[in-house]
């Protein structure tokens, strides 16, 4: 059992685990860059989580299931664009009162759903892998049991990363985030783009959230995103708010839940090694962060 | 003119608009009960009778409510330092440990100073957890919001492997051996349950009123979060508001979690809080952040916390609800301005809309 025999596992799971970061965090990073907080992405993330299972659950349809996912994120970065923009409330309390509001609510509706609150009933979950990896050496490894999602994240990325600085939109979704005052005196709609910046978070979160309940799992579990949100705003930040940092450290917050899963397989005890991931996001965030400025933008409101 | 009156008082009066949240949080709960089938007087009544109708539901009222005024008031102190600190139910986490541990060890001392050390020692444990974060944001500005969150897991899980392994009492159960009978919170009533907790949380909010309107550090702790700026230019040092501000939030947070297990849990035992930190943030959205305020907010959530177990035992009905009013109310209490267009006062004085 060589550590070299393990790595195409290792490094499996931790493409299976920087999934739902990474789409997360993109999300994010356009939340930001409009000049929002991304805070409530958490709340996206299980809300995203849960509408893909219900979706999945009375259609039978998964990939339904991910469009319910990625509309269930975008109604809660809706509601915080509504929220902050709207009616100027602190970008902080807005997202931690939505994250709190969408773990009570998943909870109490799957009790009402399916009279449980610690998991749904089992559903369909996303088919697709990557299966035509699988008869190559070491690659098939790695990469033939990963989902189709994992292919529709790297196209995200960097989709999103044309977006962001190669396309007029993205020049006016930064400028907004940067300086709003100077942005509406261009005639940019200032107010409009940071809803189409929420937007495109709660989607990207949404999807990761269905990535979490309907492909990595088929049902979803109380309070699954698992703080993934917090550690997604992380990965944001240092990523200096650029998709492809968002790629990079989102690899390297997966290795660290890979890790995890692989430690947990040689007899130490669960509790320590679950502590992993969220020691490596302390550190690399207390030593990482330094001269990171988020857009001069964020958290202001407005005024007219 | 009527309006124009209420919307003054709307302005002015943050009582208000507390109040005003939490009946809309009551109704939307109670739309949501009714959609989904249940009756949400019924409901309502019950949950009334579980928390208020007798001496017995009374006692367990406060039970409940012991804990969130302490993190209610943590989560207060903390944001009028300008800190975010989500982190109080990792600190609870601590306080509780340390107190279990130093009140279950034998230490030849007298029991009353044994009691104190107990006491004193959760304090200081969530003190200093609470220092850590203030520390990181400091030296190294990082985002409270997210350290806590990360410290959160770090020290629950920890707890849970200590009481898992190094720790485990005989039996099943992931707790610790029992604490000495003479570290425990007395009975106020010999026949209920309630203990004397209540009343140190009742005078830590007093404390704390103190501490916020007649000392130095209660005056800065205000300059600073009103203005940051200015305060720096008055020759506040803000770093060390945000330090203090933390070490006390996380102290308090400590004493919620030192006084829980000398009185309800007579020992730590693993994952024994149902998220009392973050029931904390709508303790002090609903106060208002006013100490004294927390007090009654504390009260209230904690009613609605009992009568919701009670109604439990009755009825299917999923005691969810609480929790989803408990979010609900700091969303409302954060926007006022979506509290006034939800009531009709933010139309302007003239002409139509």
């Amino acid at each position: 059992m060589s550590i070299l025999n393990q790595l195409p596992g290792i490094l499996s799971s931790m493409l299976f685990m920087s999934i739902p970061l990474i789409l997360a965090a993109l999300g994010g990073v356009f939340s930001v860059r409009a000049g929002i907080m991304a805070l409530g992405l958490e709340s996206m993330i299980l809300t995203g989580a849960f509408t893909a299972v219900v979706g999945s659950y009375f259609s039978g349809n998964a990939w339904i299931g991910l469009l319910c996912g990625i509309i269930g994120g975008m109604f809660f970065g809706l509601c915080h664009g509504i929220l902050c923009i709207r009616y100027k409330v602190n970008q902080v309390i807005s997202g931690i009162g939505l994250n709190l509001l969408a773990t009570a609510a998943t909870t109490l509706l799957m009790q009402i759903i399916w009279g449980n609150k610690g998991s749904s009933e089992s559903v369909e979950s996303i088919p697709i892998r990557l299966s035509f990896l699988k008869d190559i050496p070491i690659i098939g490894d790695i990469f033939g049991t990963q989902s189709i999602l994992l292919l529709f994240t790297i196209i995200l990325v960097i989709l999103g990363w044309i977006l962001l600085f190669k396309m007029p939109f993205g020049l006016r979704l930064r400028m907004v985030g940067e300086n709003p005052k100077a942005a509406s005196s261009v005639g940019i709609p200032v107010k409009r783009m940071k809803y189409i910046g929420v937007l495109i978070c709660g989607a990207l979160a949404g999807m990761a959230g269905a990535y979490l309940s309907i492909d990595n799992l088929n049902l979803f579990v109380r309070d699954m995103s698992a703080s993934r949100g917090y550690i997604a705003v992380a990965i944001a930040i240092l990523s200096r708010y650029n998709p492809i940092g968002v790629l990079v450290f989102g690899g390297l917050f997966g290795l660290s839940d890979a890790i995890q899963i692989y430690a947990q397989g040689y007899g130490v005890p669960s509790q320590l090694v679950q502590m992993i991931p969220y020691i490596v996001t302390l550190v690399v965030l207390t030593f990482g962060v330094k001269n990171i400025q988020p857009p001069a933008g964020v958290g202001e409101h407005d005024d007219e | 003119m009527k309006n124009e009156k209420l919307l003054n008082l709307l302005n002015s009066s943050s009582v208000l608009i507390s109040f005003v949240s939490f009946v809309l949080a009551v109704l939307v709960s109670g739309v949501i009960m009714l959609l989904s089938g249940y009756d949400p007087l019924y409901a309502y009544s019950i949950i009334f009778e579980g928390s208020l109708g007798s001496l017995r539901a009374i006692s367990n009222t406060l039970i409940q409510a012991t804990p969130l005024i302490f993190t209610g008031l943590a989560f207060m102190i903390a944001k009028k330092a300008t800190m975010i600190n989500l982190g109080v139910e990792g600190q609870l986490y601590c306080g509780a440990l340390v107190s279990a541990i130093v009140g279950m060890t034998p230490l030849g001392l007298p029991g009353f100073l044994h009691f104190i050390i107990t006491l004193v020692s959760g304090v200081i444990a969530g003190a200093l957890a609470g220092a850590f974060i203030g520390f990181l944001k400091v030296k190294f500005g990082s985002n409270e919001v997210i350290t806590t969150t990360m410290t959160n897991f770090i020290i629950i899980n920890f707890c849970d492997y200590l009481v898992n392994y190094p720790l485990k009492s005989e039996g099943a159960v992931a707790q610790t051996d029992s604490m000495l009978p003479e570290t425990l919170l007395p009975k106020i009533l010999s026949s209920y349950q309630i203990t004397y907790a209540i009343v140190i949380a009742v005078i830590a909010a007093i404390v704390i009123k103190f501490i916020l309107d007649q000392t130095r550090f209660g005056y800065e702790i205000k300059v600073v979060g009103l203005n940051m700026i200015a305060g720096e230019t008055a020759g506040i040092h803000v770093k060390k508001i945000m330090m203090l501000g933390m070490s006390l939030s996380g102290s308090l947070a400590g004493l919620a979690g030192a006084t829980h297990v000398m009185s309800v849990g007579k020992r730590f035992i693993s994952g024994f809080s149902p998220g009392y930190g973050f029931s904390g943030i709508s303790v002090s959205a609903l106060a208002s952040d006013s100490p004294l305020g927390i007090i009654l907010a504390g009260i209230i959530f904690g009613a609605l916390k009992t009568g919701s177990m009670y109604l439990n035992m009755s009825s299917k009905i999923p005691t969810e609800f609480v929790s989803v009013i408990q979010a609900l109310v700091v969303i409302f209490v954060s926007a006022p301005l979506l509290i006034k267009s939800i009531i009709g006062l933010d139309r302007k004085p003239k002409g139509g809309k």
